[in-house]
């Protein structure tokens, strides 16, 4: 066989001519490929630009039309797709950008733009779980610019969403989580903060907060009005009371503020408690208190079909009621105006007998109300 | 170069070896036979090694030439159809119809070989021209598949780049004047580059080449194809990037459950394939009855018609990998993922039956992508808890229509695999491609290539039906009845007597494991009266050694084995001094002329 017959002249001939012929066209492809690539990344460009103005004209369907087509010339470019999966997002087309995105994912796992864009998605898809999968992603992921802010907004945003959806408990540490990445001298940031610890029912945090915020302004009316909202849920009405004071009347008339405003008014006129107060005047206030509350157990009494004088007590009301009953002498107004130590176990007695009432027959109105919150209050502070 | 038989022989080696050392003269022409040996091998290179290296220099070719038919596809593209996915009224009809005109008359008077499959054009160089691609085939396809692809034809490059890797091999195998052997396998090696290119996937290149071209895993090409689709796909990446094709979004199958959904989608994708064969095996015959002046006007009219539905429906224009990727990021709802199967079924059929020259890959790709995705839609729609994208769908449905249509399963399921550089697609591949090709071969007996071939008068050898052609190995042929064994030490009395009991049986002399002889019958017979008073041993009067077979060697090997013995033993793998049977000539021609019943039987 000729196989191994050495061909070396002819066969060296060709091959040199080979190579030349190689070099021939690898030059002309190289020429070709970058004149090409060149092109194309120019038409990419343009119509990436023209997307990106479409959409910022808010035509999305004409953005969505110019990214594909820079996709299509540059399939490969994250921004690209990226834009596309956001345009087809912002178009309620979720689903579509979520294909777009999990293969951006794949490729940067660590993205927080991308795993931002998808937790908004599973965010609108009500998938809570995902949601918040994607969301600590982004807080935790890469940014590419500004990233303490970025990170500060998404979980912002995560609160947001979370709160929406009644989670409060797991928002709770979240927020406080945005509280300690807040700088103090940040007062827009600490707004919104604020309101989301307000959201959160964190009433500590959150007058912590408005105090800072207040230090800064203190004329600012949402900071006050937050203030004393916290003042009033923590039981702490002197507090209330003075932030209150320092709204405009029409602020305090607003419905968020009202009941609070006329339930901390009712316990300053109500309270025995107040410093500054005469020794009749808290005799005064006491003996209203006990009047008010063998009415309010009276009519709950009546309310519910029982006795109040029924021997032995069988309710709570009936027993606490009785309790009292033998010392009504001893809290007559000139015997507490004389006695001041009677002062506590008197109206230690009215909150016994508003949280009785309020057991038997429902949460109080009005001067009752007042009373009850009071020795809440009372009772969170002797606690 | 013919391999060598891969047959145990037992030819003992001191038989001959003392013969060479033992000579002074023989050692120093051994010497100088090494020298010489050693001196070209470093100087000179042998046939099999330059073939290695022309392998190399083939898909390097092949590579740069891919390269530049894919800039000219995507530049022709952006000349003649706009930039935008969705060209203007104007151009979309326009464009493809002028086209045609033009790819017509280069097709009729200038080109006139680019016509028709590549495949089956590489085949026919293989089989039938030595390995000869005329060389201004591969500068027709270049030119007019460029045109007609990058017009809007719904027809793709790989077919014309694999024709384009074969060419240029067949050039420089002619031109290093390489054996007659070589040449005819160097057609699909260039075929393998020029693929591997193509779809950026060595491994389906390979694979392709073996299933659908050469038919066999032959060691003797088999590094050559690797090396030249290895080399063509490093050269198209360091000018168009290392990406995949497409780019699928991972997932994980979540249980057994959702292996149904691929076996659903393995269903339509077999009927799919069947569609778009039986519409080919229909139409071609009836357009190429035609009059031959139609020839002029079949591109262009088929131009009209994919221009006219692409003024609403764009997508369906040119390979569509752009909108392959669009659907795998599930860009489209059900309705219009099937109503773009259904449409690309059609204009394929329209370009690919006017005589248009380009591939049939890519539109297959797209319409499995099609409908892979609506076939997940629909899924998903049914059964919301299906972990799968719609893109993996999709995905899958690329190797689904490809088994079902161009019959390679195994090419398929890799080929999956290496577009999207995604493993996990794996097993739904598996089972939907199976089912998918399962389908159509039990209602489309000739596979497509073979029945384009046979439509153009070509007798090419089918693929299919060779890879599934009754393969005999001696166990079929052999007798275990029949034979003596006698020993060295043996008297010749009793040899003589026992075979004379069994007047039929061959006579068998055991030497040693592994080492068997020859007795004639005559001899022993005859001297056996004598026995008494020669001290003839009886291995005196025997030949051999004689080569021995195992069971489960090929028939046509033991066929080469036989030579001129009459009759040779089958020895155990597991101890060569046990016979198994004995195998003649006559045993091993009734084996090939059993019928399939009788196999059966």
């Amino acid at each position: 066989m000729s196989e191994e017959s050495p061909r070396i002249l002819s066969r060296e001939l060709v091959l040199i001519l080979c190579v030349l012929a190689l070099v021939v066209l690898l030059a002309l492809t190289a020429l070709f490929s970058r004149m090409y690539h060149k092109k194309i990344h120019t038409l990419a460009d343009a119509m990436f630009a023209q997307g990106e103005a479409d959409e910022q004209a808010g035509q999305v369907k004409a953005a969505l039309t110019d990214y594909r087509n820079a996709l299509a010339y540059n399939p490969s470019n994250p921004l690209f797709q990226l834009h596309l999966a956001k345009a087809l997002a912002a178009a309620g087309r979720g689903e579509e950008a979520r294909s777009y995105l999990l293969n951006l994912l794949s490729e940067s796992p660590g993205s927080g733009e991308v795993n931002l864009e998808l937790a908004r998605i599973a965010a609108h898809n009500s998938s809570l779980a995902d949601a918040m999968r994607y969301y600590q992603g982004a807080i935790y992921g890469e940014w590419h610019s500004d990233p303490i802010a970025m990170r500060w907004q998404v979980r912002r945003e995560l609160c947001d969403f979370l709160l929406s959806r009644g989670a409060v408990k797991q928002a709770a540490p979240e927020v406080i989580a945005l509280q300690e990445n807040t700088p103090a001298g940040d007062p827009a940031r600490l707004k919104i903060v604020a309101q989301l610890l307000l959201r959160t029912q964190q009433w500590n945090r959150a007058l912590e907060v408005h105090r800072t915020l207040l230090a800064a302004d203190p004329n600012d009316e949402e900071s006050l009005a937050g203030g004393a909202q916290c003042g009033f849920e923590l039981g702490q009405y002197v507090t209330a009371m003075e932030y209150f004071d320092r709204l405009p009347r029409e602020r305090r008339e607003q419905p968020d503020l009202a009941y609070r405003y006329d339930m901390t008014r009712r316990i300053f006129a109500a309270d025995p408690f107040l410093s500054g107060l005469s020794a009749e005047a808290r005799a005064q206030r006491v003996a209203g208190a006990l009047a008010l509350a063998q009415t309010r157990a009276e009519n709950c009494a009546h309310q519910t079909g029982q006795s109040l004088e029924q021997s032995p007590p069988q309710t709570d009301l009936q027993r606490v009621y009785q309790q009292g009953r033998d010392l009504q002498q001893d809290w007559a107004p000139r015997y507490l105006e004389r006695f001041p130590d009677r002062l506590d176990a008197a109206m230690a007695y009215v909150f016994s007998v508003e949280n009785a009432s309020a057991a038997a027959c429902g949460e109080a109105q009005g001067d009752d109300r007042a009373l009850w919150l009071l020795g809440r209050s009372r009772s969170v502070v002797n606690q | 170069m013919s391999e060598a038989p891969v047959v145990s022989v037992t030819v003992p080696v001191e038989a001959v070896a003392p013969a060479i050392v033992d000579s002074p003269a023989a050692g120093q022409e051994n010497v100088r036979t090494r020298w010489e040996s050693w001196m070209h091998a470093v100087f000179t290179l042998r046939e099999d090694r330059f073939f290695l290296m022309l392998a190399v220099v083939i898909g390097v070719f092949s590579g740069l030439v891919v390269v530049c038919f894919r800039l000219a596809i995507e530049w022709t593209q952006i000349t003649l159809l706009g930039a935008s996915l969705s060209p203007s009224f104007p151009r979309v009809v326009l464009a493809p119809t002028i086209a045609g005109i033009v790819v017509a008359l280069l097709a009729i008077h200038v080109f006139s070989r680019v016509r028709g499959s590549g495949v089956n054009q590489v085949k026919a160089a293989m089989y039938i021209s030595n390995g000869y691609v005329p060389f201004g085939t591969v500068i027709g396809k270049f030119f007019v598949c460029a045109l007609a692809i990058g017009s809007g034809q719904s027809l793709g490059p790989e077919d014309p780049s694999l024709l384009m890797g074969a060419g240029i091999a067949s050039l420089l195998g002619r031109s290093l004047r390489l054996s007659q052997e070589k040449l005819r396998l160097i057609a699909p090696v260039g075929t393998a580059a020029g693929l591997a290119a193509a779809f950026n996937a060595p491994i389906s290149a390979v694979l392709f080449v073996i299933e659908e071209v050469i038919g066999t895993w032959s060691a003797g090409v088999l590094g050559a194809i690797v090396l030249a689709a290895v080399s063509s796909v490093v050269t198209m990446r360091a000018f168009l990037g290392p990406d995949s094709l497409f780019r699928v979004p991972p997932f994980r199958l979540a249980g057994p459950g959702e292996v149904l959904a691929y076996a659903a989608l393995g269903v339509a994708g077999g009927a799919a394939s069947l569609l778009l064969l039986k519409w080919i095996v229909f139409a071609r015959p009836k357009m190429q009855a035609l009059p031959r002046w139609t020839e002029y006007f079949q591109p262009a009219a088929a131009g009209l018609l994919i221009g006219l539905i692409g003024i609403r429906f764009p997508q369906v224009m040119g390979a569509g990998y752009a909108i392959v990727d669009q659907a795998m990021h599930g860009q489209f709802v059900w309705q219009l993922l099937l109503l773009l199967a259904a449409l690309k079924l059609l204009v394929t059929g329209f370009s690919f039956l006017s005589g248009t020259p380009g591939g049939l890959f890519a539109p297959t790709i797209f319409i499995g992508a099609m409908l892979g995705g609506a076939v997940g839609s629909i899924e998903h729609h049914f059964f919301p808890g299906l972990t799968a994208t719609i893109g993996t769908f999709a995905l899958v449905g690329i190797g689904t229509l490809f088994a079902g249509f161009l019959r390679t399963p195994i090419t398929s399921v890799f080929m999956v695999i290496e577009l999207s550089g995604n493993y996990t697609a794996i097993l739904p591949v598996i089972i939907s491609t199976m089912i998918a090709y399962g389908i159509s071969r039990a209602y489309q007996k000739v596979p497509l290539f073979d029945l384009l071939a046979r439509q153009d008068g070509l007798l090419l050898p089918s693929i299919e039906e060779r890879r599934e052609m009754t393969s005999f190995v001696v166990e079929d042929a052999m007798r275990t009845d029949g034979v003596l064994v006698a020993e060295p030490g043996e008297h010749i009395v009793e040899v003589a007597r026992r075979a004379e009991a069994n007047p039929e049986a061959a006579l068998l002399l055991r030497m040693r494991p592994g080492e068997w002889w020859l007795l004639d019958r005559d001899d022993v017979l005859r001297l056996a009266p004598d026995a008494a008073r020669t001290t003839t041993p009886i291995h005196a009067k025997s030949k051999g050694p004689i080569p021995y077979l195992f069971r489960d060697q090929g028939l046509a090997e033991a066929l080469q084995v036989m030579g001129d013995w009459p009759v040779l033993p089958v020895a155990s793998r597991a101890d060569l001094a046990k016979l198994e049977g004995i195998l003649t000539l006559a045993d091993t021609l009734h084996a090939f002329r059993k019928t399939p019943k009788e196999e059966a039987e």
